[in-house]
């Protein structure tokens, strides 16, 4: 037995040497812990929410005999359910589907979009001008329908604003569905003797059922007849290879035991024919979806910081406006005036644009990142990548290529290295020795796989192979290597077979030798290399047989630990030219009772093969690393192999030892190893079983470079919520079933869109299109960097408010007419700003992003005190300095001087007043007066665009200069010409008087606020400045966002 | 693994904590970190010098800002005058006695036999007129029809010509005939084109008192008063007007002369009906007045409210 060799051997380590086992399934692993993920002694009841899937254990449909199964279920073998019995079970149990997710209905998606944010609060300013609205209608004849105005567009602008986001995010759900497998799945069942084609839907508990290979198992089935039957299990188990099935009863836990197969899962090889067991939601499968939707997954990081800043305005707004109403009945104003100056503090106060320009930001970077193949499912994820600080990832598929290939060669006493690159790229060897010769004729002959028709143009690696993984490895990698093997095969012509069987562990095959000269048979073999070794009595080695000595089986036991060692399957491969006196032409072999020999062959070498790393996963990893990521290897796969992987894609980087190395190298028992002086782990899943959660904390904090291994879902589960526990935003990636429990509960759940189960992608938040793991790099950098824009754009956005609240302020405060009322608010807020706000999320990143450490969640918000100082406390102010002038030149130049303007509201704003007195004894009528107001509205809302020109070229950068930075953003720069264009078009446009109250401006009214932007630009480079001169100082800390 | 094992052996990755949670009173003053609202005291001089240096300077700029627009400002005359100023070349009409109570708006409303409120507006229109009253020491010209004039010239208002809208008399708000003063609003620069001759628009009374007008006379801003909306234009026949239907043209233009005085017409109703509110717009007539009646857009003339009780 291999695994008892490898022993033997003394090896530290053991890893599986051949491509099928052995023996049968003890479940145990080599190092002799339980190799089941879910047969876990029952005491280790960790969590409660895992009870669920536990409770499959609970099962013994495997157990009983036949007979009794039949008779649980009245059923028979041969003729099935009564087609009464069959009814019956359907109406009981419904269908044989999983239920789909709860749903949360369309309409209240719809009103949560409608009420939620701001919403609420812009929708009590359209209540209270409606009602401001109909008191004055009630009580005056002629009343001003600015409010009903006013009301109707706050309403519209909610309405719109809900429409939008609702619109985005049942977009973004779409894509959900176009991943879901939309193809019945048909079952073929006996009931009452005949075979039916059945929608898979409609089978119910007991029904009888054929399996083929290709075939979806329909449900969960108790295998009564197999052949031959293979099932692939990797979605639910993480087994990478396929598994066969039989009638017999091997194991206490159903998932171990030959004689069942489940639910979704794929029959491979052979056919079968089974009992349903169980069905929909109770399948096993059933289960692991049900506790994934089950869990709870929480507020996005991004959706958190958008509620935090939410919050936050509407603090201040509601502060404000309930200060200032309180005020103004304090100064006697009627209380009408004092809801209007309400609304107008709302209305100031709220960025109505705002979330609206962050959607648009997320869904611009999501459509990014879909085009570099990370499509996003859920709008918000794409920043929480961004946020990612732990990264838990599978490795097959998607750090390997998920493509068994030939990694090495052992022939002429020396390991050769095989190229594994995707592209072919890497390193080339001799093909023309004769030990490579010798070697790739067995591997050539000696195999049953080909390709499959149909793929001239594909390249060879990617070609479909029928036939196992390893002989596949060869095949492709003789292909290159030779060229045409079908050409090849058919130039030596098999003429006898013994197939591989766990018994002989190797595969005999003879064949005629293309030299037609030759009469002689040759016989190659291949298979686990001990044996093969021990049927050989000499080597080949540079062209030349020899004896196999001592001395060279010890070369042999080097090159197979050594290839051992790297985490790869070895294969040994020998042959032997049949003597053709004793085997002439026609010579009948027989593959039952051998008639020829196998014993005293001729070694040839060695081919190791291993899933290898995909090539962009090493600078992935690296780039991950130094962005601050800890990288988590967790997989179904064998600790020596997920070892290997994790060293070559750097998870484990080099010069870091694990608790075993130090131990080794020491040469001292493993317990006696500090821990702590083991920067890496490798934790095997059964030890994972017996650690409390305070010791998984321990190893996650004091190891930096983690390798899981032999992990079940709720070890994945576990694993996550550990990391959570210690802070970590933590990203899972995954393909399985088996990992959907962990992806949802995953701050981000990462699916496979290739491989990944239907199942594992409902659970996920994104799905990598090309299963590549440096796409999630690329995830994490747009994450990063949409965090970044979202901050400019939110500090863009909101330095206006201060410019939008302050003129009603001073209304009621200094009792000035108006400088700036609700409707060129909302110019600003929902016309001017837009573009420019959303532009700069097209801002590239200031520096290397991936360079620095993940953000921190509790202390490096979206919108924290430094932005609402910087927005609010200076930038605004200037801004605010800026519209007062421009008003005060208006209303100076037109003939009120600034102190002529103080205490004059209440005229001012007196339709009676048909005469009022400017400083140089002008009378101004109502309308007059009102049109030199708007006039000076507008000039406040062009002298905001004005300075906001400024503020936009500020808002690019956050530390650099605009002249490091540049001003390549041409969405930036067409955000610059947009708002001037519009706000020239608002001034300008015939008929805008009527409509929005804006008047044209002379031309020189456009200059006064061209000093305060130059000081806001001055003054914010000479602020960055000192900010890049002291890094870490007061400025920084107080200003940098 | 033992816990206790140095600070020195912690992994590279210190995964970020929550800020512990702060009671209320922690909030506002924290003894062991001795900060109040999350600021030490040192902290808290720091910004506020920061912000005071800062908004120092934006005052200053601010300033200089103010400074550079007031230097290109006359004291003397508007920098944008008539069409180039937003208040243009239209000019309205203002009415007293008007209440200070801005939401009383445009109504007058009293009861001749409470002595209360005919004086309250007995006492505006005292108000209004005492700069016609107090013109001693004022370099003024008494002015007449065909006579030439200097610009800079100021004339006279005699407002000992208003009949029954005497002082003397109450402005007839003790005898149910209130007197309303209408002006028309000073537009710097600005010279009326009169008509010559009636307007088929004009009401009738208008266009009898033109009748027998000299050309020279016809030079005046007319000024008519009528029920706003033609409703109960019954009520409308009994008005004088003093000391004459229109403003001469020899008042303009003005242009913010020391002492300039607004010329008046002093409208009486006679028998204003009682109990019922009379709506009155009155509007001037010249050819470069523009007139518009609608609420919104109201040109070239004035509405007021009367109701005597």
């Amino acid at each position: 037995m291999a695994l008892r060799s490898d022993y033997e051997q003394g090896r530290t380590d053991s890893y599986r040497v051949a491509t099928v086992i052995a023996t049968d399934d003890d479940n145990r692993t080599a190092d002799g812990h339980y190799k089941s993920r879910r047969k876990m002694p029952a005491k280790a009841a960790k969590k409660e929410n895992l009870d669920d899937l536990k409770q499959e254990l609970d099962i013994d449909h495997h157990k009983i005999s036949p007979e009794e199964l039949y008779q649980r279920f009245q059923t028979h073998p041969e003729n099935g359910l009564s087609h009464a019995k069959a009814k019956e079970n359907l109406e009981r149990d419904g269908p044989n589907a999983l239920t789909p997710p709860k749903q949360t209905p369309e309409w209240v998606k719809f009103c949560k979009n409608l009420f939620g944010g701001f919403a609420m609060l812009l929708w009590i300013g359209a209540i209270l001008c409606f009602v401001a609205y109909s008191i004055q209608a009630s009580t005056s004849e002629e009343p001003a329908d600015d409010n009903l105005y006013l009301g109707i567009v706050l309403s519209a602008v909610v309405i719109v604003t809900g429409i939008f986001s609702y619109y985005q995010e049942s977009k973004s759900s779409k894509i959900m569905e176009s991943f879901k497998n939309m193809v019945p799945q048909f079952a073929t069942v006996i009931r009452e003797g005949e075979k039916l084609t059945l929608r898979a839907e409609d089978l119910v508990l007991g029904d009888v059922v054929e399996v083929k290979f290709g075939d979806r198992i329909p449900a969960d089935i108790r295998i009564i007849e197999a052949r031959n039957f293979k099932v692939d299990n990797s979605s639910l188990t993480g087994e990478s290879e396929p598994q066969s099935r039989g009638a017999e009863f091997t194991h206490e836990n159903p998932l171990e035991t030959k004689n069942l197969a489940f639910f979704s899962t794929n029959a491979v090889e052979g056919t079968a024919k089974g009992v349903v067991i169980s069905c929909g939601d109770h399948t096993v499968m059933g289960r692991i979806a049900g506790l994934a939707s089950g869990l709870d997954t929480g507020e996005t990081p991004i959706a958190k910081e958008i509620h935090h800043f939410i919050h936050l305005i509407t603090g201040v707004a509601v502060f404000l406006g309930v200060t200032f109403f309180v005020i103004a009945f304090i100064l006697g104003y009627h209380w009408l005036d004092a809801v209007i100056f309400l609304i107008g503090i709302i209305v100031a106060n709220v960025p109505e644009g705002l979330l609206a320009t962050v959607t648009v930001c997320l869904t611009l970077t999501a459509k990014r990142m879909a085009s570099k193949n990370c499509l996003v499912k859920n709008l918000e994820a794409v920043e929480t990548l961004g946020s990612t600080s732990t990264i838990c990832s599978d490795k097959t598929g998607t750090l390997t290529q998920n493509r068994m290939t030939v990694a090495h060669m052992w022939f002429d006493n020396q390991i050769i290295e095989a190229d594994t690159t995707e592209d072919q790229s890497g390193v080339q060897y001799d093909r023309t020795s004769p030990g490579f010769k010798a070697l790739s004729r067995i591997a050539t002959l000696c195999n049953r796989a080909e390709f499959k028709g149909g793929q001239e143009g594909v390249p060879i690696l990617k070609k479909e192979v029928s036939g196992d993984a390893s002989e596949a490895a060869l095949l492709k990698c003789m292909e290159l290597a030779l060229g045409d093997v079908m050409n090849i095969r058919k130039r030596n012509k098999k003429i006898a077979e013994v197939p591989f069987n766990s018994t002989n562990k190797y595969q005999v095959s003879i064949h005629e030798t293309e030299d037609s000269n030759d009469p002689r048979y040759l016989l190659v073999m291949k298979g686990a290399p001990e044996r093969i070794l021990e049927r050989c009595s000499t080597i080949f080695i540079n062209g030349k047989e020899k004896v196999l000595d001592e001395e060279m089986k010890e070369a042999f036991n080097n090159a197979y630990m050594e290839l051992g060692g790297l985490g790869e399957r070895v294969l040994g491969f020998c042959d032997f030219m049949l003597p053709s006196d004793k085997y002439p032409s026609g010579y009948k072999f027989n593959t039952d009772d051998i008639n020829f020999p196998i014993d005293n062959l001729r070694f040839v070498g060695l081919m190791s093969m291993i899933d290898p790393p995909r090539a962009a996963v090493p600078d992935a990893v690296a780039k991950c690393r130094s962005a601050g990521i800890k990288v988590i290897m967790v997989t179904g796969d064998h600790p020596i192999t997920a070892k290997a992987i994790a060293k070559s894609v750097g998870i484990i980087s080099e010069g870091n030892e694990t608790v075993e190395d130090i131990a080794q190298r020491l040469n001292i028992p493993i317990s006696e190893v500090n821990p702590r002086e083991a920067k890496a782990a490798v934790v095997h899943g059964a030890e994972l079983r017996d650690v409390s959660s305070e010791q998984l904390d321990e190893i996650l904090r004091y190891h930096t470079e983690i390798v899981f291994a032999r992990t079940s879902p709720q070890q994945k589960l576990i694993i996550v919520e550990g990391c959570q526990r210690m802070g970590a935003i933590v990203a899972v990636t995954g393909d399985g079933v088996n990992d959907s429990p962990a992806l949802k509960k995953a701050d981000i759940g990462v699916a496979m869109g290739i491989a990944g189960s239907d199942v594992s992608k409902q659970a996920a938040d994104m799905i990598l299109l090309d299963d590549n793991f440096a796409s999630i790099v690329t995830g994490v950098e747009e994450g990063r960097l949409i965090f970044d824009n979202l901050k400019k754009s939110i500090a863009y956005t909101l330095t206006s408010n201060i410019p939008e609240i302050s003129p009603f302020l001073a209304f009621i405060l200094c009792d000035i007419p108006l400088p700036l009322g609700t409707v060129t608010i909302l110019c600003i807020d929902l016309g001017t700003d837009m573009i420019p706000a959303i532009s700069l999320a097209y801002e590239q990143a200031e520096s290397d992003i991936m360079k620095r450490q993940p953000r921190d969640p509790y202390r490096d918000n979206l919108v924290n005190r430094r932005l609402i100082s910087m927005a609010y406390g200076q930038i605004g102010m200037i801004q605010a300095a800026a519209g007062f002038f421009v008003y005060f030149v208006i209303m100076a130049e037109n003939g009120f001087l600034p102190k002529k303007l103080f205490g004059i509201r209440k005229m001012w704003d007196s339709k009676a007043v048909n005469d009022l007195t400017d400083s140089y004894g002008q009378e101004w009528t109502y309308r007059d007066r009102k049109t030199l107001e708007y006039t000076c509205h507008t000039a406040f809302f062009i002298s905001i665009v004005v300075v906001q020109w400024a503020d936009l070229i500020i808002c690019k950068t956050r530390r650099n200069s605009i002249f490091q930075q540049g001003m390549r953003n041409w969405a930036l720069n067409f955000g610059l010409v947009f708002e001037t264009v519009l706000a020239a078009f608002l001034s300008y446009c015939p008929g805008m008087e009527k409509g929005l109250r804006m008047y044209p401006l002379k031309l020189v009214w456009w200059f006064p606020a061209i000093p305060f932007a130059l000081a806001i630009f001055i003054y914010d480079e000479t602020r960055r400045f000192y900010l890049r001169r002291n890094p870490g100082g007061w400025l920084e800390q107080e200003t940098y966002y | 693994m033992s816990k206790n094992n140095g600070k020195g052996a912690k992994g590279e990755f210190e995964f970020p904590q929550p800020a512990k949670k702060q009671t209320f009173s922690e909030m506002i003053y924290s003894p062991q970190d001795g900060t109040f609202f999350g600021r030490t005291g040192k902290n808290w001089g720091q910004l506020l010098l920061f912000y005071t240096i800062f908004y120092i300077v934006l005052a200053a700029l601010f300033t200089i800002c103010m400074q550079g627009l007031l230097s290109t400002i006359s004291d003397t005359e508007p920098k944008w005058k008539l069409h180039e100023s937003l208040i243009g070349t239209n000019p309205g009409l203002g009415f007293r006695p008007l209440s200070e109570q801005t939401e009383r708006g445009s109504v007058i409303e009293f009861d001749s036999k409470k002595p209360a409120e005919s004086d309250y507006w007995i006492e505006l229109i005292d108000d209004f007129l005492r700069e016609y009253n107090h013109t001693e020491g004022r370099d003024m010209k008494h002015c007449n029809f065909g006579q030439q004039k200097d610009p800079s010239d100021v004339c006279v208002v005699n407002i000992d010509s208003f009949g029954g809208c005497s002082k003397a008399n109450s402005y007839g708000y003790k005898s149910n005939q209130p007197c309303i003063f209408l002006k028309l609003n000073k537009i710097f620069g600005w010279e009326p084109e009169v008509y010559d001759e009636a307007e088929k628009d004009m009401p009738e009374t208008l266009k009898y008192y033109m009748k027998d007008k000299s050309p020279e006379q016809l030079k005046q801003i007319w000024v008519s008063c009528n029920g706003h909306l033609s409703k109960d234009k019954e009520n409308f026949e009994n008005i004088n007007y003093y000391p004459s239907h229109g403003f001469p043209s020899y008042y303009y233009p003005f242009l913010n002369q020391q002492g300039y005085l607004s010329p008046l017409v002093a409208v009486q109703f006679i028998s204003p009906p009682k109990g019922q509110m009379l709506d009155i717009e009155c509007r001037a007539w010249a050819k470069n007045i523009i007139y518009s009646g609608s609420a919104r857009d109201r040109m070239g003339s004035v509405t007021f409210q009367l109701l005597v009780d």
